[in-house]
């Protein structure tokens, strides 16, 4: 028995890929409340604090763009992606695509190309808004600047979200830590960071995800010199980057049993 | 099949001795059978059996603790992309992503496989199937009998020389039930060969060339499903739960047991 008409060649990588990236961009830009997390939330915070005393109550324009810049990152990695992975993971999604000749890691690389760079879109947005709204001036070097650390703060929540997709198997416990943990991370971040509740906690806040990271967009923002504190931050990212990472590959399961 | 001086053709599918568990719990212990090329064969066996398992080692997504798979000679484990782009599958339980419409679906899943489909092909595709209506919706929006034609079409997107199907007519009605068998049919003709796990004897019965009885991870029986009944006709399990002439749901039920598996 011949069986000419049956196919047995491994389809082309690059066609699987793009196929993935199509996927994946289509279902990014088809969930509004991501693009809304992402872009629109912060834009918010910027125009809100343009009102009133909040700005310099807040440590002036450059921290409030920080502010604004990370909680894009913040929301749409720890929440969006994380969710979102979640969901796919529970309605069988991952498993669907893992029978296909598209290998592992590239189902997870594609889902993560396509959220890093909406999130360097939403960041160039945010700070361009987040200029002309403020009154800042920035050159081509504190943009280029700007989107590094965005790929720095969104490696560090996509981490911290692969962690918790790792370790929790239920959508509904997920979603709730993570609206929690994003609550605590935002709270330690900005309010911690101002002193009023005390040096060790200011200390902790230096060093959490939030607050490394708006210390670095906002040295970015004011071209202020490197520091310590700048080298401190950026090696707290690093370090949380690989310790969640670890723990999201290592535990991640991508059946929902 | 083959000459003796022919180089043999590779079984489609080979299984031997496997072993599947999940943590420090055996679900599929022991396991060996082939299936030849246009042959169509049931996995029957009660819930829990392993029939899922059992697939779920041949797709790659679950690791097996020893044994040996092999699809059309290539080793499951050793080169799960070669293998993985000779099967098809539908998984018993399984999505498209939620937010493609039908279009997307068979354009991107196409793609996975390494079918370029243009506007057009994948149009005639789904009035093959009787979806042309629905090019634009979501997968959720479909029903039962719609995601199922979607998911075979899907499964058997690059003509697999293997397709791979589990419990694929669970919660259809009997119109959708007799339009898988003859599609089921179309596919042998078609020179792909077919697994398929099921409870119906009767589905069995009219589809499968053979068929294998599972149950707790140990296959009982193995033949075509006339041998099955004359092999265990005088079985006094078979015997005993047999109203009259022995069916094959009387030697399903002899061998595996009347108590009731959730
Ligand atoms: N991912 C899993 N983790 C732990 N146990 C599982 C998993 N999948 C299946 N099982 C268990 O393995 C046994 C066989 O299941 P399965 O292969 O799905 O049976 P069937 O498909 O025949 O109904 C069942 O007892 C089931 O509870
Ligand atoms: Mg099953």
């Amino acid at each position: 028995m011949t069986n000419a008409a049956v196919d047995t060649a491994r389809p082309p990588l690059g066609l699987a890929m793009t196929s993935l990236l199509r996927a994946d961009s289509i279902v990014i830009l088809n969930s509004k409340t991501s693009l809304v997390l992402s872009t629109l939330l912060p834009i918010v915070i910027l125009v809100a604090t343009t009102f009133g005393k909040a700005q310099s109550r807040l440590g002036g324009s450059s921290l409030i763009i920080g502010l604004a810049l990370t909680l894009g990152l913040l929301t749409s990695c720890l929440l969006g992606f994380t969710l979102a992975l979640a969901h796919d993971r529970h309605i069988g999604v991952l498993q669907r695509l893992r029978v296909t000749p598209a290998p592992n890691w590239m189902i997870m690389t594609s889902r993560l190309i396509v959220q890093v760079a909406t999130n360097l879109i939403a960041s160039v947005i945010v700070v361009i808004v987040g200029a002309i709204v403020h009154g800042l001036t920035l050159n081509v070097g504190q943009y280029l600047l700007v989107i590094a650390v965005a790929l720095l703060g969104a490696a560090v929540f996509l981490a911290i979200g692969q962690a918790l997709v790792g370790l929790i198997q239920s959508t509904n416990a997920i979603s709730a830590i993570g609206r929690l943990l994003m609550i605590v991370l935002l709270l330690l971040g900005i309010f911690g960071g101002t002193g009023i509740l005390g040096d060790t906690i200011k200390a902790i806040s230096d060093w959490s995800p939030v607050g490394a990271l708006m210390t670095l967009f906002s040295d970015v923002l004011n071209q202020s010199a490197w520091s310590g504190q700048d080298t401190g931050s950026l090696l707290a990212c690093v370090a949380y980057i690989v310790v969640f990472a670890f723990i999201g590959i290592r535990w991640f399961r991508w059946d929902s049993r | 099949m083959n000459e003796v001086n022919m180089p043999a053709q590779p079984s489609v599918l080979d299984i031997s001795d496997l072993r599947v568990a999940y943590g420090a719990r055996t679900v599929v212990e022991g396991v060996s059978f082939q299936i030849d090329r246009g042959e169509i064969f049931g996995l029957l066996g009660p819930n829990g059996a392993g029939k899922t398992s059992t697939l779920s080692a041949i797709e790659g997504l679950v690791k097996p603790k020893s044994g040996r798979l092999l699809v059309d000679g290539i080793d499951v484990q050793k080169e799960p992309l070669d293998a993985k782009a000779r099967l098809g599958v539908q998984l018993q339980s399984s999505s498209f992503q939620a937010e493609l419409t039908i279009q997307q679906i068979a354009r991107i899943y196409g793609g996975l496989y390494g079918v370029k489909l243009s506007r057009e092909q994948i149009g005639k595709s789904m009035r093959a199937i009787g979806l042309e209506e629905e090019l634009g919706k979501r997968f959720k929006q479909l029903s039962g009998g719609q995601q199922q034609r979607l998911a075979l079409f899907i499964a058997t997107i690059h003509n697999p020389l293997l397709l791979l199907l589990d419990e694929p007519t669970a919660g259809l009605d009997p119109q959708s039930r007799r339009g898988l068998w003859r599609r089921i049919e179309e596919l042998r003709g078609e020179g792909n060969s077919i697994l398929l796990t099921t409870h119906s004897m009767e589905e069995a019965q009219a589809v499968c060339d053979r068929v294998a009885i599972i149950d707790h991870g140990v296959l009982l029986t193995v033949g075509e499903p006339s041998e099955l009944i004359d092999k265990h006709r005088e079985d006094p399990r078979v015997l005993s739960v047999a109203h009259g002439a022995p069916t094959l749901e009387d030697v399903f039920i002899g061998l595996t047991g009347s108590e009731i598996r959730d």
